[in-house]
């Protein structure tokens, strides 16, 4: 019997990924039994290709790399393209991906991969959500963990030393609505999407993005990775010059002379 | 300058260096891109894994013109030459700007001449209408342009049209 859904999430990083937050999510989100796989190397392959064998839906949650999916996923869904035609199995399949760009459009051609993937797997594509801001998205909720951490710690303070808790509590209600608005359309089409999913059906394909706009979000994106940059030190090694190769560790290069 | 990317193995590699000036061979043997912008943020336009691609945005950044010439797989890139693609992202700052009306990182070696993409293998319509498209925002994201996609019925013919 075929039941339950497996939320794959397709990002290399180990933990603090974009997408692996919003798989945490849309599982939350997701009626029955359901699990959240990580696909980060081949070893990952066995055991997504096991929990898909008894599953009805698949939800792929991946971040955006190069205007596809990033390069590690692609021998899987070969694999899991084998997998479906000769074990015929009848999956449905739905997409999340998420992209540092503000356009949530930008992840047009992903889906279409996608899309493609599931015709050539005989599996029933039921669309997918595309998010601009990713690693905004992602940034403003792990600020928003920690703020979290030290509000609680400056409550117990302020208790002992007799004071009103409220003004911290106060301060991060703010910070978690500020959040909330930016993502509202974030949070509007994941109900959306979990809707199709708990119901088998065709969600289609939308976009959505941060809500902020776009002139703001370059610049609060140039800042972070200027600030990044400095903390790193890439900024003092020719951060925006043209380097040329050192010639330590080109690749397997030949043309002619 | 011309580069070359393909994943035609290394047995073509001595015919398609009459054409280019650079021919990388993509044998998918290398780790794939973790994702973690360091080649932004530490150690501009070189990658932390610190195999033969760790330069090879740096090398990329030389050519003007770039042909890809890759099998279909589900109407983009194999593997071997996505991977080569993701490596590359030094090819761009970590600043952003306005490209095509949509928001792009500033190019590190300025506006370039023609992507052109080679496929081959097996297609349907759907499938060829996803390669417009990814050459298309390819193109736009690596600043060429001009791009255009060519299909093959197998690496043979597109090892001769590169």
């Amino acid at each position: 019997m075929m039941s339950g859904t497996v939320l794959i999430n397709c990002s290399p990083k180990r933990r603090l990924s974009a997408s692996g937050f919003l798989a945490r999510c849309a599982a939350g989100l997701i009626r029955g039994e359901k699990r959240v796989l990580q696909l980060r190397t081949p070893a990952d392959h066995p055991a997504i290709l096991e929990a898909i064998r008894t599953a009805e839906k698949v939800v792929f949650v991946t971040p955006l790399y190069v205007d596809s999916l990033p390069s590690h996923v692609l021998p899987f869904m070969q694999k899991m393209e084998a997998c479906c035609r000769e074990n015929r199995l009848r999956l449905k399949v739905y997409a999340i991906a998420n992209n540092g760009f503000i356009e949530g459009r930008q992840n047009e051609p992903l889906m279409r991969v996608m899309e493609n993937f599931c015709a050539r797997s005989g599996l029933t594509w039921c669309g997918g959500l595309g998010i601009g801001g990713g690693v905004m998205l992602n940034v403003e909720r792990i600020m928003l963990t920690v703020l979290l951490g030290l509000t609680a710690l400056n409550v117990v303070l302020r208790a002992a030393q007799g004071e009103s808790p409220w003004e911290p509590l106060r301060s991060f209600a703010v910070s978690a609505g500020e959040l909330l608005l930016l993502a509202c359309g974030i949070i509007a089409l994941m109900l959306r999407l979990a809707y199709h999913v708990n119901r088998g059906t065709d969600a289609g394909k939308r976009y959505t993005r941060i809500m902020v706009p776009s002139f703001l979000f370059i610049l609060f994106a140039d800042i972070f990775f200027t600030v990044v940059s400095v903390l790193q030190g890439g900024i003092f090694r020719g951060w925006l010059s043209r380097l040329k190769p050192t010639g330590g560790c080109e690749p397997a290069v030949s043309g002619k002379q | 300058m011309k580069a070359i990317i393909h994943d035609l193995g290394t047995e073509q590699n001595m015919r398609l260096r009459a054409a280019a000036d650079l021919v990388i061979c993509a044998d998918g043997r290398y780790a794939p891109c973790q994702g973690c912008f360091r080649c932004w943020t530490r150690h501009p336009a070189a990658c932390v894994l610190k195999d033969e691609l760790r330069e090879v945005c740096r090398v990329l950044g030389m050519c003007e013109d770039m042909t890809v010439v890759t099998a279909n797989l589900y109407g983009g890139y194999s593997p071997a030459v996505k991977n080569l693609l993701d490596r590359s992202i030094g090819l761009s700052t970590p600043l952003s700007t306005y490209r095509g009306g949509q928001m792009h990182h500033t190019l590190r070696y300025g506006r370039k001449g023609r992507f052109h993409v080679i496929a081959y293998g097996t297609f349907t319509e759907a499938e060829k209408q996803a390669l417009r498209l990814m050459a298309e925002s390819n193109a736009v994201n690596m600043g060429f342009r001009e791009h255009s996609v060519a299909f093959c019925a197998d690496a043979e013919e597109a090892g001769g049209q590169a």
